[in-house]
């Protein structure tokens, strides 16, 4: 034990001793971990916030569209979509919506020109959409069964359609749907996996069949699925909902298209990870170099120690442990370098901080491999060398 | 195996011969039987021929001869630092050739004390760091090594300087701080080369009474040189011509 203690001593009193030498044949390992570092670090950083969203959101929401046989018009569902949908063992949750065409809204008392000629998107939809959404209300309340119990004229706005209508909170607003007044009763909160739904207004499904004579059937469908069963969700929707029948049915996972964009871009990732195992090679190199160019430089001192009775083994250890230091330092610094690096780029760039600080010991062992692999050579070179030739005597 | 470390006892403190190396009063510390060395393969140069020489304990032996005598060639192999191309070298009553290098390396730090001409001090250590370089590798607690290799220094004259380095000391401080070196594992031979060749004639003079004061009943006391003041310091005067031993005197000493 002791004798470890003594080799480690005087490896490190070698490298201590010539400072900048081993900060320069650091520089490999110390390059190369950054550059890896921060390679994963900041392709992964730039879409961070992305990512960070994706998971608030979950992935188990499903979006089924009707689709009609070929040719025929605004197609739906059946009215009891949903309970069929429910059927389906991996459902945790359904919301029927409907879409109204060709409905004028007006969000003012005389005002008219300009809101009639661009048409708000009006929605039908149940008690449950944003439970099964899981986006909060930023203001009031959602649609409830009291008021199709009652046959209140009540809307809620989406959160864009709020603002363009300069809707304040807690304002009593009434605005006019196909010359109908409805009173506004809450704003929904913006629904990142249906961006569609911010500029929607939406009311009950009887206020839509009654108010504004449609057929009331829903043709969109929004359904949780229990985690990890997306797919097999949204693969099992169709059926479900058709039961053999002639409804055709298009199913969307929506958080596939956002989970692509959230995908780091995997090529330059690549390159990065490449071009910092280059750095790792191009300094192990280095380190062979200067190690060899440095035995030679210290044959005196390798003449010393064999003469005070350090066996070759010792003489072969002490410059070994020499590029192992070099590599477990080189590698520390070069990691903390890495990570400074992604947290600096991402408060410049303002974006979320994603680091896998699970893989930065595979690049710091990297970097050891290489730089102990490096010392390999000049270190059996050293234990090599014969004192008599490197002591000068008589 | 007689290669346990021989300095367990601390230093200073009377110490027993360990078990294994022979001490015995007339048992060579080290011996040369008809050892030849020769270098090179196609063109045999013969550096020494047929050199039989036994070193006793106590002795105070000075190798002299002219450049090409083959002295070096002696201090390499009398150092165990080479091997001979024929012939035994014993030391200890060990034969070196039998031994492996790190058996060799440990047999040579526990009986063998170096003092080169340039110093050889590792440059990056302090005065006290050298000489604890001799105390490497042998489990002594480090502050016990430290302890040690400052005595060996204190004993030279030089504890002011043990957190010197070589560059900020003279060329005799630093010849001592190699004694201090040499003496630290309490060494059965001092084997010096030209101790005396990089030092002014004061210096030069007070190193040689540190050699005096080295001798012992037990420990041999080897000079190789060229420098008839040197050799004339020793009692034992060994000649060397051409890889051989020409004259092998023991100096009268007059006794009063």
């Amino acid at each position: 034990m002791n004798q470890i203690g003594d080799l480690v001593g005087v490896a490190w009193s070698g490298l201590k001793a010539r400072k900048i030498r081993t900060l320069l044949i650091m520089l490999g390992p110390i390059i190369g971990v950054a550059a890896m570092v921060s390679a994963v670090g900041l392709t992964e950083s730039a879409k961070g916030a992305l990512q960070a969203q994706l998971s608030q959101l979950g992935t188990n929401l499903v979006i089924a569209q009707a689709g009609g046989t070929f040719g025929s018009q605004n197609p739906t569902f059946p009215s009891n979509a949903v309970q069929r949908v429910e059927n389906v063992s991996t459902v945790t949750g359904a919301s029927a919506t409907s879409n109204l065409s060709g409905v004028i809204s007006i969000p003012i008392q005389g005002a008219s020109g300009y809101y009639q000629a661009f048409p708000v998107p009006v929605r039908a939809a149940d008690d449950e959409l944003p439970s099964v959404l899981q986006v909060p209300l930023l203001d009031g309340r959602w649609l409830s069964t009291a008021d199709t119990r009652l046959h209140l004229r009540s809307v809620v706005l989406g959160e864009g359609i709020a603002k363009q209508y300069g809707y304040l909170p807690g304002e009593t607003r009434t605005i006019r749907l196909n010359n109908s007044n409805f009173g506004v009763v809450g704003v929904l909160g913006a629904v990142a996996l249906d961006p569609e739904l911010d500029n929607a207004a939406f009311v009950t499904q009887w206020a839509a069949k009654h108010v504004l004579g449609t057929n009331g059937r829903p043709n969109q469908l929004y359904i949780r699925a229990v985690p990890g069963s997306t797919q097999a969700t949204a693969n099992a929707i169709p059926t479900a909902i058709s039961l053999g029948g002639t409804n055709q049915v298009s199913t969307q996972i929506p958080t596939d298209i956002l989970q692509a964009a959230a995908q780091a871009n995997k090529t330059l990732q690549q390159v990065a990870l490449l071009a910092g195992l280059l750095a790792l090679t191009v300094g192990g190199i280095g380190i062979a170099n200067v190690m060899s160019i440095s035995v030679i430089q210290r044959s005196a001192e390798i003449g010393i120690r064999r003469a005070v009775g350090h066996s070759r083994s010792k003489i072969g250890a002490q410059f070994l442990l020499e590029s192992l230091f070099v590599g477990i330092l080189g590698g520390i610094i070069g990691a903390i370098l890495g990570v400074a690096v992604v947290y600096g780029v991402s408060a410049f760039a303002g974006w979320v901080v994603v680091i896998a600080y699970r893989e930065i010991p595979i690049w710091m062992g990297l970097a050891l491999l290489v730089s102990v692999s490096a010392g390999l050579y000049p270190s059996i070179k050293a234990a090599r060398l014969e004192p008599l030739e490197t002591l000068r005597l008589g | 195996m007689s290669t346990q470390p021989f300095d367990t006892p601390p230093y200073g403190v009377p110490r027993t011969a360990p078990p294994g190396v022979l001490r015995t009063d007339g048992e060579p510390l080290l011996e040369l039987e008809n050892v030849s060395r020769v270098y090179g393969e196609e063109i045999e140069v013969y550096a020494l021929r047929d050199v039989s020489l036994r070193i006793l304990p106590g002795e105070f032996m000075s190798i002299v001869g002219p450049s090409g005598s083959g002295k070096s060639t002696m201090l390499g192999l009398l150092g165990v630092l080479d091997l001979p191309t024929s012939g035994t070298i014993r030391v200890a009553g060990q034969d070196v050739s039998t031994l492996d290098d790190p058996t060799r390396s440990k047999l040579r730090g526990n009986s063998i004390g170096f003092v080169f001409q340039q110093f050889h001090l590792i440059p990056h250590l302090t005065a006290l760091g050298n000489v604890e370089t001799a105390l490497l590798y042998r489990d002594i607690a480090p502050r016990d090594r430290r302890e040690r290799a400052y005595h060996a220094l204190d004993q030279l004259g030089l504890s002011a300087r043990a957190d010197h380095r070589p560059v900020q000391m003279s060329g005799g401080e630093q010849q001592r701080v190699a004694l201090a070196r040499a003496i630290v594992t309490d060494p059965l031979m001092i084997l010096a080369d030209e101790p005396t060749g990089a030092l002014d004639s004061a210096n030069a003079a007070h190193v040689l009474d540190i050699f005096r004061s080295l001798e012992s009943a037990e420990r041999a006391v080897v000079m190789v040189t060229h420098d008839p003041t040197v050799a004339g310091t020793a009692r034992r005067k060994v000649s060397m011509r051409d890889g051989r031993i020409v004259a092998d005197e023991q100096r009268v000493e007059a006794t009063t």
